[in-house]
């Protein structure tokens, strides 16, 4: 009985380091070369499939990003470079297809209004340590 | 002053639920994008069409009069509901619809249009989405109004309804303004 429950244990532990390594790249979709193939990747991890929002083509199963990802190899395999693939999308799905928003105008609050939260942080955390010091003091 | 300090996130947090609570009743799709190919060019392309042994050369064959350029499937069934309001447009003065018959098995394409008639000027043969991404397409059905200069004017994500039939023929007016 142990065994038997040790044996799903492990199958269930083991699935899960599967599933979690699952992407959509299907066998037939590999470029030979394997440095291409990488570029491949990576390139896909950072383009939005815009069929279901929040996954990159590379790990959606939709049929748009499939033809996106062989798109993306083909231009590879042209002599395209990563930019220009890029260029590319954004051409014909705007910004949005990229999963790393680029440095603009438009996207500058983006960008910036964390640092500027972290600045309003510090200032609110060090002006209440300042308060609390002088109370001590006080007493 | 101290108590106006201890308000303000207060007030803020109420501030910010209501702009949540408006996006959330307004009417609106949060999965539809807009086009970034709204005020350009049509792109160039070269496509093979279904029911003629041609083909179709973009930009040629774009202006002089206002298009429709329809993305449509057989597989599709939103593509079926509009169908109707499609071949309802086809009877408007000064408008083509070109159709884009995209990733489907032609045979079955020119069954459907020989059933249901044929709204189409031209029907262009996309087996691969090579066009589709080329106008940014992402779901079927999604329709183009190019203008008679051949600058795209606007998209419709979704089909043509008979809630939304009234607002796209104003949209086709417009675009010659």
């Amino acid at each position: 009985m142990q065994r038997i429950l040790l044996a799903i244990l492990v199958y269930l532990m083991t699935s899960q380091i599967v599933a979690i390594n699952c992407y959509s790249v299907e066998p037939d979709e590999f470029l030979q070369n394997p440095k291409k193939e990488l570029r491949a990747r990576n390139i896909s991890k950072n383009v939005r499939c815009l069929v279901c929002q929040n996954q990159s083509i590379d790990e959606s199963s939709a049929p748009l990003a499939k033809d996106l990802r062989i798109l993306i190899r083909k231009k590879i395999k042209q002599g395209n470079s990563d930019e220009e693939i890029y260029d590319f999308l954004t051409e014909r799905y705007g910004d949005f297809i990229l999963l790393n928003p680029p440095f603009k105008i438009s996207t500058l609050f983006l960008w910036i209004l964390p640092f500027v939260f972290l600045a309003v942080g510090i200032f609110v955390i060090f002006l209440h340590n300042n308060k609390s010091k002088k109370l001590d003091y006080n007493k | 002053m101290k108590k106006n300090i201890l308000i303000t996130p207060i007030i803020l947090f109420f501030l910010i639920l209501l702009v949540f609570f408006y996006l959330l009743i307004i009417d609106r799709n949060p999965s539809e994008l807009p086009s970034v190919l709204i005020n350009k060019k049509v792109p160039a392309f070269e496509a093979k069409l279904l029911l003629e042994n041609k083909i179709f050369v973009s930009p040629g064959e774009f202006g002089n009069e206002t298009t429709l350029v329809n993305f449509f499937a057989t597989w599709c069934k939103p593509c079926l509901d509009e169908h109707l309001y499609l071949k309802k447009l086809s009877n408007e003065k000064g408008l083509k619809i070109i159709g884009v018959n995209y990733k489907d098995d032609s045979k079955r394409a020119i069954k459907w249009l020989k059933k249901l008639g044929n709204p189409y000027s031209n029907v262009l043969l996309d087996p691969n989405a090579r066009l589709g991404i080329d106008w940014g397409v992402y779901g079927l059905p999604e329709t183009f109004i190019v203008n008679s200069n051949g600058v795209i004017k606007y998209r419709l994500v979704g089909p043509i309804t008979k809630k939304n039939y009234g607002a796209f023929v104003l949209k086709v007016k417009e675009v010659e303004k």
